[in-house]
């Protein structure tokens, strides 16, 4: 430690010189990435309790004529919400994490700075031209835009370029990948670089299906080079891509739960080769499962439904596989901290250190997020689930819980490393999130049992005319839980902000990267070939055939396109 | 590769435990006979009224069986009523009715309350489900996949007497 510390500086960390390059990468294009996710959730996170009070009787009996602020009309404010935070917030955030991750294990920069740059500046031209086309009322198609509805083709083109920026991130992340492999001839690569990999291969894999569907029916639909789609065939490559898409999330969480929670519980990984494992299957059977979103589609049959069943409890495993992992790191680290008894370990964690106790906040809503998606991802529960507000209430205690307290904790250490200044307060930190997990435990809990009861996902419910007494006390306590989460995120962003504007304080603590190799984990798990090739062969059984029960080889697309406004046809 | 003692018996755990959910889904499809939709033909949504779905409506087919066919639209249902009559059916008790349902636009959803009826309704596509109405009341037909600005709005009933 140096004595006197005039200026706040990041503590000099033993440099070889590429890392030089490597850690002034760190406030500037990490921090790009970073922050312009932050910034676009600041956009999206705001809409969800706004929806929450539409859907709320009560709201809407005191407040009648209550309408969303900046976005007023609602399901604008919902395309916001899904696709800014699920599409743009997260794949910044993933990519800008993926960096430092890649640069600080492997110890080298990016193989090419320039690389980065271009994709970091598609996906933000693409970040601007949705927002164009959200905020002008052009794309009011939510974050799904099936056809045969259509939004303006800037929407499109901003989710190409989002989705062809992180194929170049991708090119990158592998290139620097060979590098080291080059260097390193033998070694394993550190888990979380492996994970990394894993993720990026399996998005690659995942986007095809999307970028089909996108490229080939929706945009040129648009720009009137077409006149027809099949809408039954753009949701099987949509939900080709929506299910890994959901893993491409949770892989950046897992990466914090497997590598850095050790280290910041001042506990150790209990098994590196089945985090490996966990990893692989993750990335291997995140494909032949998306027709689970697909139960109730009138053009896939029962049987690839049933094949697409058994196959969603296969990619619990790894999930299984984790939970056991990460409750013997948690044990060592409650142990550690004098637990005593079989279960004392489960009280003893570090609840008062904001980037733990974010994380285990996430694990909290996970186990009754990741339950919940056992439950309707079984074929016959789904006729009573689908579509209801049982889904958002499910997908609020993954990705909205687990995933974005599991990045929040990540943002409470890079945006300190990013800025060179400490977080601006640990006590706002610990409340934001634990107004976040009261909050989406009663959201959750709330949307479950109104999906239960048959009320709606998606639906501006002010107004309808369908709601029971016993849904609307479930849809009241989901607004209360708005009004927590509205503060919640209120808190979250003073933090941002005092840390990039406000904060005096030192920074005193590295990121918390392990690097070097590990023992135990076969050398095979690092052939991406082959598990590119089992990845495609399996894409070719699950989806081989679903695709083709939605070819209508007589009539050809016969759909015309419409736009969410109006009954009568385009062109 | 080592695997530790407790983690292998985890591993079994987990793996039995999702065996029997398996099992539980295979006795709900084999036992209880739990219908999922499945492809029952194609219909060109341009050309509706050359189609089944022409005049939609109830059928009754005698024995308390009933075919129906419904037009989803933007943004109601059709079940054949009239210009100005609300959009609802009556049914005695116990009627089983077999639902074939279009839709005329874009993405739409149906879904019974009270009962296992839940379909996406995809234009060019025909859904259909069988339901049986066994206790008197009226369950809304609930659009659930979002179309439009009155989306909330489309709602249908059924009202079994």
């Amino acid at each position: 430690m140096q004595a006197a510390q005039s200026l706040p500086q990041r503590r000099p960390a033993p440099l070889s010189f590429p890392s030089l390059a490597m850690l002034a990468s760190e406030r500037t294009l990490i921090g790009a990435h970073i922050i312009t996710a932050l910034a676009a959730l600041s956009i999206g996170i705001l809409m969800g309790p706004f929806q929450t009070f539409r859907r709320s009787p009560a709201f809407m009996e005191a407040l009648p004529d209550w309408k969303i602020p900046v976005f007023t009309y609602y399901y604008q404010a919902l395309t916001i919400h899904g696709v800014i935070n699920a599409l743009f917030f997260t794949t910044f955030f993933i990519v800008g994490f993926s960096y430092f991750v890649t640069q600080r294990s492997l110890e080298r920069p990016m193989y090419s700075r320039g690389l980065a740059w271009g994709a970091f500046g598609m996906m933000f031209v693409g970040l601007s031209l949705v927002l164009y086309a959200i905020a002008s009322n052009q794309a009011n198609v939510l974050y799904t835009f099936y056809p045969s509805l259509v939004a303006h083709p800037t929407f499109y083109i901003g989710l190409v370029l989002l989705v062809v920026g992180t194929w170049v991130v991708t090119a990158n992340i592998f290139l620097t990948y060979a590098q080291w492999r080059a260097d390193h001839p033998g070694e394993r690569v550190p888990l979380a670089v492996f994970a990394t990999l894993a993720n990026y291969v399996m998005w690659c894999v995942a986007t095809i299906g999307v970028a089909v569907e996108v490229l080939f029916m929706l945009l040129p639909l648009s720009l009137g080079w077409i006149t027809h789609t099949d809408p039954q065939m753009a949701r099987a490559l949509f939900w080709f891509f929506g299910h890994p898409l959901v893993y491409f999330w949770l892989i950046p969480a897992y990466i914090s739960w497997y590598t850095m929670l050790p280290r910041q519980t001042g506990s150790q990984l209990f098994s590196d080769p089945l985090a490996r494992v966990a990893f692989l299957m993750l990335m291997i059977f995140s494909i032949p499962v998306g027709a689970h979103h697909l139960f109730s589609d009138p053009g896939v049959s029962a049987a690839m439904k049933g094949v697409h069943t058994i196959l969603t409890f296969v990619v619990a495993v790894p999930s299984f596989l984790t939970a056991f992992n990460i409750g013997a790191v948690l044990e060592r680290a409650g142990r550690s901290r004098g637990a005593r008894g079989p279960l004392g370990w489960l009280v003893r964690q570090d609840w008062g250190n904001p980037v733990v106790a974010a994380q285990l906040a996430g694990m909290i809503l996970f186990i009754a997020g990741g339950f919940s998606g056992l439950i309707h991802a079984s074929l016959t529960l789904n006729i009573a689930l689908h579509n209801t507000a049982w889904v958002p209430g499910h997908f609020h205690m993954t990705l909205a819980g687990a995933i974005t307290l599991t990045y929040i904790a990540i943002a409470y250490w890079i945006l300190p490393l990013i800025r060179g200044r400490a977080l601006f307060s640990r006590p706002i930190a610990l409340a934001q999130i634990y107004t976040w997990l009261v909050g989406m435990l009663i959201f959750g809990h709330g949307m479950g049992a109104a999906g239960i009861l048959g009320i709606p996902r998606r639906a501006d419910l002010a107004g309808s005319g369908y709601i029971s007494p016993e849904a609307a006390t479930w849809l009241n306590s989901a607004a209360i839980a708005g009004v927590i989460l509205l503060i919640s995120s209120v808190l979250l962003f003073i933090n941002i902000i005092g840390t990039l504007f406000f904060s005096r304080a030192p920074v005193n603590e590295d990121g918390p990267i392990t690097t070097g190799s590990s023992d135990g984990s076969p050398l095979w798990f690092e052939r991406w070939g082959l598990w590119l090739g089992l990845m495609l062969f399996l894409a070719l059984v699950a989806w081989g055939p679903l695709f083709a029960e939605t070819l209508d080889l007589v009539n050809g697309f016969n759909v015309p396109g419409f736009r969410p406004e109006s009954p009568v046809p385009l062109q | 590769m080592h695997i530790d003692r407790l983690e292998r018996y985890w591993i079994i755990a987990v793996t039995a435990m999702l065996g029997v959910f398996m099992a539980a889904l295979f006795v709900s499809v084999v036992v209880f006979r739990v219908q999922l939709p499945s492809p029952v033909g194609r219909v060109d949504p341009r050309a509706l009224a050359e189609t089944e779905f022409a005049t939609p409506g109830l059928s009754d087919l005698g024995a308390g069986r009933y075919d129906m066919h419904i037009v989803a639209k933007m943004w109601n249902f059709d079940l054949g009523q009239g210009k100005g009559e609300p959009a609802e059916v009556r049914l005695p008790r116990g009627a089983q009715v077999t639902f074939f349902v279009t839709s005329e636009d874009v993405t739409h959803g149906f879904f019974i309350e009270g009962h296992d009826a839940n379909l996406m309704l995809l234009p060019g596509q025909i859904a259909s489900t069988t339901v049986r109405f066994n206790r008197p009341g009226t369950y809304h037909i609930i659009c659930h996949e979002y179309c439009g600005p009155a989306h909330a709005n489309m709602v249908a009933a059924i009202i079994v007497e």
